[in-house]
């Protein structure tokens, strides 16, 4: 790692660990400086709610935005290498499809389909299940095609139909849907960050941590990649192998974070393009960390907005990270005149 | 012959003086008539208004949705029953199809329900006396509000259609319009205040040419109403008040001008966002709302959850509450009828005496010993 890169990560883990104490200082109360540390160091606070807002509400809404923003940037980045294509994110595959229709069979097909359905959905854990459970089926049935067709782009295409099928099916529900369970998908379809007590928090990075471990595996694939399939081939790579750690790693990530908080939009897609442009190179060493943090600085940027700090209100937070982030990168790319791929 | 020619002068003759007569007759009718249009007194609905022309009545709906810039205006005639013009319609009504589970308790209190022949999603009626007529088919299923099953109701071909509109765009009432369907858009619940949303009993009053009876009926409503504000009115501890519930990151709730809290107002309750303002509901953040209402003495409706596992569940700081660990949550959503509708929403904009006694019942349990919660139930 050249010095340059040093002086950047360095900068960009400082940025990430201001970020996270601007993000828990700031909301919709206003709390002293003082207080927030007093709380996050578990020492008397003036007020119990503080305390309460900070270390069970600020604090776990960080964290799950440091994993959402590093989590879903990472998968993206996995995908754009492995199909070498740079609109692929983890959502194209179909990842995020498979999610939502999980989360609309328990919600909206309760009524239709009643019995165990409908059992799912009164258990705390239903949503993210289902969730979870749709996401891998999709994956499953891309991965299955993935070992008859060779060819990356032809699975691409596949993630694509495979969403519009579960697209198709979930306007099917929805129709039949009650006004109650519509609203109910919908808010699930805003994204929260906000919504994960600690239990539910550790669960959350156990999964994280293992698809984070798997796209570390990765590295030396994912360069070797970079250089077309007949030559990494030829270099003695395992092509099936190694596309299927890469794919498992980024439903862990991707299906996860869209199970526990929702489709996020832009940041999958996004964050490596962001990230290559500051770092002007596809070695898959220095862009995976880098990609880690940027995507865990510009997630608690869009949190930290959404929040509309000292108002009452808040936006959802899937609104933000596209309105926010999308012209960013325009104006990057306008800039410079090219991606870096 | 002179015998034919004479009957053929006098029948003639007779025929002229009778026109002449009628014509004579009809006209000082409709001179005199148009001196005493009377328009049909209403004390707190804004959204219409009936006049009186005596042959005929006019109803204008000023309010069918919210910010609604067009105002309808509808002939009623007692022509009997041939259909006439676009926007005339022949009294009384028939057969009727509403489009809203809210429209349903008027037809019921004006004792009609029977005219009602198609309803779409009837799988929310809740009325003991309309259900019954679901059941044996009598009332048949229009599928959904949003697009209603045209050939059905084509078929049912009612003398007319109540519908509801959030902004006027609804293509199947319109594809019915075009059929020779009269439309009437109903706008309760554009209203402003409980007793005005009730007050659109008369709204069907005049439909059914039962104006004495809704007029009566709605007096009722608005006696037992103001009685039991009156009743809260002296009561000196006034509990706080939280209501709604977090879906995601934003707690929706009731903004200071809505029926709700001006039923809690009538309460006598510390609604505490009494002193917001804005249309549609308050959008929160969680903060904001436990930093205010952690220790509010009631929550009521919190939104579609109905058990207090399902609350917490649903957000692990639902239980911070003071409201939650006193389990002093009220709901409306565990009393529905027999295919699950929740009855409060039927019934409730109907009878805001009901409402505001389950209200004064839940807040000031000293008051209304003897009465017994019609809506609200304790969150189990």
């Amino acid at each position: 790692m050249s010095k340059t890169y040093t002086y950047s990560f360095l900068a960009l883990a400082l940025t990430l660990v201001l970020c996270f104490f601007v993000n828990i200082s700031l909301g919709s109360v206003s709390i002293p400086l003082k207080a927030v540390f007093n709380s996050l160091l578990n020492s008397n606070v003036e007020q119990q709610s503080w305390q309460h807002i900070i270390l069970n509400y600020r604090l776990p809404k960080a964290i799950t935005a440091i994993i959402v923003g590093s989590g879903l940037g990472i998968s993206g980045l996995l995908m754009q290498t492995l199909f070498r294509n740079p609109l692929a994110g983890p959502f194209v595959l179909g990842i995020s499809s498979g999610a939502s229709l999980g989360v609309a069979l328990v919600i909206l097909g309760s009524g239709v389909f009643g019995g165990v359905l409908a059992s799912l959905f009164v258990s705390k854990w239903g949503i993210v299940i289902a969730a979870s459970l749709g996401s891998f089926l999709v994956l499953l049935a891309v991965l299955m095609v993935s070992i008859r067709v060779r060819d990356t782009m032809a699975i691409l295409i596949i993630g694509l139909m495979f969403a519009s099928i579960t697209a198709a099916i979930v306007s099917v529900l929805s129709y039949f849907g009650s006004a109650e369970q519509l609203q109910q998908y919908v808010f699930w379809g805003f994204g929260s960050l906000g919504n994960l007590s600690w239990s539910d928090l550790t669960i959350f990075l156990i999964i994280y941590v293992l698809g984070i471990l798997a796209s570390l595996c990765s590295i030396k694939s994912l360069n070797t990649l970079l250089l077309g399939e007949n030559y990494a081939k030829s270099l003695g790579l395992n092509i099936k192998k190694s596309r299927l750690i890469i794919i498992i790693a980024t439903s862990l990530l991707a299906g996860t974070i869209t199970a526990f908080t929702g489709p996020i939009a832009f940041i999958g897609l996004a964050i490596p393009h962001l990230t290559r442009q500051i770092f002007n190179t596809s070695n898959h060493k220095i862009l995976l960390p880098a990609v880690f943090l940027l995507g865990g600085i510009v997630m608690l940027v869009c949190d930290s907005i959404a929040q509309l700090p000292n108002s009452d209100y808040t936006l959802p937070i899937n609104a933000i990270t596209a309105l926010i982030g999308a012209p960013v990168v325009i104006w990057l790319l306008v800039r410079k005149r090219g991606m870096v791929f | 012959m002179s015998l034919l020619l004479q009957k053929k002068y006098v029948s003639s003759i007779l025929f002229f003086v009778l026109i002449g007569f009628f014509s004579c007759k009809k006209e000082k009718e409709s001179t005199t008539e148009a001196f005493v249009a009377k328009e049909v007194k209403l004390k707190y609905a804004k959204g219409f208004s009936i006049k009186d022309l005596g042959m005929y009545k006019t109803l204008e709906i000023k309010s069918p949705w919210p910010n609604a810039e067009t105002t309808f205006k509808y002939v009623l005639a007692n022509y009997g029953d041939d259909r006439q013009a676009d926007n005339t319609i022949s009294l009384p009504i028939k057969k009727i199809v509403v489009t809203s589970t809210t429209h349903l308790p008027a037809l019921e209190l004006l004792g009609v329900e029977q005219t009602l022949v198609g309803f779409p999603g009837t799988k929310y009626i809740s009325s003991e006396k309309i259900r019954p007529r679901v059941d044996s088919g009598t009332i048949r299923e229009l599928g959904k509000n949003e697009g209603i099953n045209t050939e059905v109701l084509l078929e049912l071909n009612p003398d007319l259609v109540v519908g509801f509109g959030i902004d006027g765009n609804n293509r199947s009432l319109d594809l019915i319009e075009r059929a020779g369907i009269p439309v009437i858009f109903n706008g309760d619940w554009v209203e402003e205040s409980p007793l005005a949303k009730a007050e659109w009993i008369k709204f069907f009053g005049v439909l059914f040419n039962k104006e004495k009876e809704a007029d009566s009926i709605f007096n009722r409503i608005e006696t037992e109403y103001l009685n039991a504000k009156k009743l809260a009115k002296n009561v000196k501890n006034r509990p706080t008040i939280l209501s709604g519930a977090m879906h995601n990151d934003i707690w929706y709730l009731p903004n200071g001008t809505s029926t709700e809290a001006q039923l809690l107002r009538d309460a006598n309750t510390d609604y505490l966002w009494n002193d917001s303002k804005g249309t549609g509901s308050l959008q929160l953040n969680f903060e904001s709302v436990f930093m205010k209402a952690q220790d509010a003495d009631i929550w009521l409706s919190p939104s579609n959850y109905s058990s207090l596992e399902k609350l917490k569940n649903a957000s692990a700081h639902n239980a911070e509450f003071k409201a939650f660990k006193n389990k002093n949550i009220y709901t409306t959503n565990n009393t529905t009828g027999a295919t699950g509708g929740v009855l409060y929403f039927e019934l409730g904009m109907s009878r805001p005496d009901l409402v505001l006694k389950d209200l004064i019942k839940i807040c000031h349990p000293e008051l209304l010993t003897d009465y017994n919660l019609f809506f609200f139930k304790p969150l189990e």
